[in-house]
């Protein structure tokens, strides 16, 4: 894989809210390349707010995200659902955000070994367990090949063995200069990575 | 530009494989105009004339028939975070995205529109005209369901939403695209100014609804 630009990200008195309703204020963190922020907290804490708000999907109600590159030239996003169609085979479908961020086809299938996917290139997506999903998820969020990742519960449907690759997959990310950010309800066991706990707001 | 080439023929290849492709429209469209003389009556002056307002008519309805799925799946699985995160951005995304669906899904209804009229008794060339004035008129129709449709996405009864909004837009489509089947049958030289003023208003959609699009989408992701 080519190599991107790292960048660092910065966060400043944040403040969120969803449907009116206050859920984070002034919150502030900074990330510099090859750094992992694990961000935990009850439901309804405002985390999936948050990761959204940096992928520059939500306007924050305060507050500044600073990075180097535009948001939508830096992020890659892995969210609740995996953006995959039920009736696309994972090889169409990876090809297409192969092609659409600009990447070689030919890291589909070395991303696709490091997540142990690889014989199910022709299945559509649509008879994969939900677990089988998510990593097809990672593979389409490593092809972007984008500095920052944003990773909502990338855990939730794995198992044992899929949250090592993840723990491979992130840890290559990070030692290629790139930053990542989880939100999680697992304890995922990335080695020095920041943990940041969202409190419900008074 | 390489992007919206991408986008177009997956949303081509996701409609054919997912939704069945052009069989949903091209089914209801066959069932209206199948069904419209046994209530009109055999008449066949009666037929021809009101054949080229029917087809039109028709081919609006399987346009808004279709148009629930249009950005509802993508809402539901993710797809649209993924496609606003791009750097092509949402205008230009949409555009690709809701033409190719429309262009897979839509094909058969200028050819359907034409035997249709030759089966009402319309003469071959007023047929032509409709064909032509429903292709021409395609765009703007697809375009318009596909505003309405992000403007739904992800909300319950959807398809009564898209519809209490799509259709008065698409009234001076209807308009102009039955004009020029109904003008060449009354042997009428306006017949192609209507089809001049059917395709002016897809070119116009084109340039313009993409980013009412753009824009109902982000606020149904925000």
């Amino acid at each position: 894989m080519t190599p991107f630009q790292p960048v660092s990200l910065a966060v400043e008195g944040l403040a969120l809210s969803r449907g009116g309703l206050r859920l984070v204020g002034g919150l502030g963190f900074a990330l510099k390349p090859g750094e992992a922020l694990l961000l935990t907290g009850a439901n309804g804490t405002g985390k999936t707010t948050l990761m959204r708000t940096l992928a520059g999907l939500v306007r924050p109600d305060e507050g500044r995200i600073s990075c180097e590159e535009p948001v939508e030239e830096a992020v890659a996003w892995l969210g609740h659902s995996d953006g995959l169609k039920p009736g696309e085979s994972l090889r169409m479908a990876l090809r297409f955000w192969a092609d659409i961020h600009g990447a070689s086809r030919k890291t589909i299938l070395p991303l696709m070994r490091k997540l142990d996917i690889e014989p199910l290139i022709d299945r559509p997506a649509g008879q994969l367990s939900r677990g089988q999903q998510r990593r097809a998820g990672l593979v389409r969020m490593a092809l972007a090949n984008r500095p920052v990742w944003l990773l909502d519960e990338p855990a939730g449907p794995l198992d044992g063995a899929g949250r090592e690759r993840l723990a491979d997959l992130v840890a290559w990310h990070r030692s290629r200069g790139g930053i990542v950010l989880a939100a999680t309800h697992q304890t995922l066991d990335w080695p020095d990575a920041g943990h940041l706990a969202l409190k419900a707001a008074a | 530009m390489g992007g919206m080439g991408a986008i177009f023929w997956r949303e081509a290849r996701l409609a054919w494989a997912g939704g069945g492709g052009p069989a949903g429209p091209a089914a209801f469209f066959l069932a209206a105009i199948t069904l419209a003389p046994l209530a009109i009556g055999p008449d066949p002056d009666l037929l021809a004339s009101a054949g080229p307002g029917l087809m039109a008519f028709a081919a609006l309805l399987s346009v808004l028939q279709s148009a629930e799925r249009l950005y509802g799946d993508d809402f539901v699985d993710g797809t649209l975070d993924l496609y606003a995160l791009l750097p092509i951005g949402l205008p230009l995304l949409s555009l690709a995205k809701t033409l190719g669906q429309g262009v897979a899904t839509l094909w058969p209804l200028p050819v359907i529109a034409l035997l249709g009229g030759l089966m009402y008794g319309v003469p071959l060339v007023s047929s032509l005209m409709l064909a032509a004035s429903l292709a021409a008129a395609i765009p703007a129709l697809v375009l318009l369901a596909g505003f309405a449709g992000a403007l739904a996405a992800g909300v319950r009864r959807s398809g009564l939403l898209i519809a209490l909004i799509a259709t008065p837009l698409m009234v001076p489509v209807l308009i102009f695209a039955a004009g020029a089947g109904r003008a060449g049958f009354e042997g009428d030289e306006r017949a192609l100014a209507n089809l001049g003023l059917t395709a002016a208003i897809s070119l116009g959609t084109i340039a313009l609804a993409p980013f009412g699009i753009a824009g109902a989408i982000r606020s149904r992701l925000g």
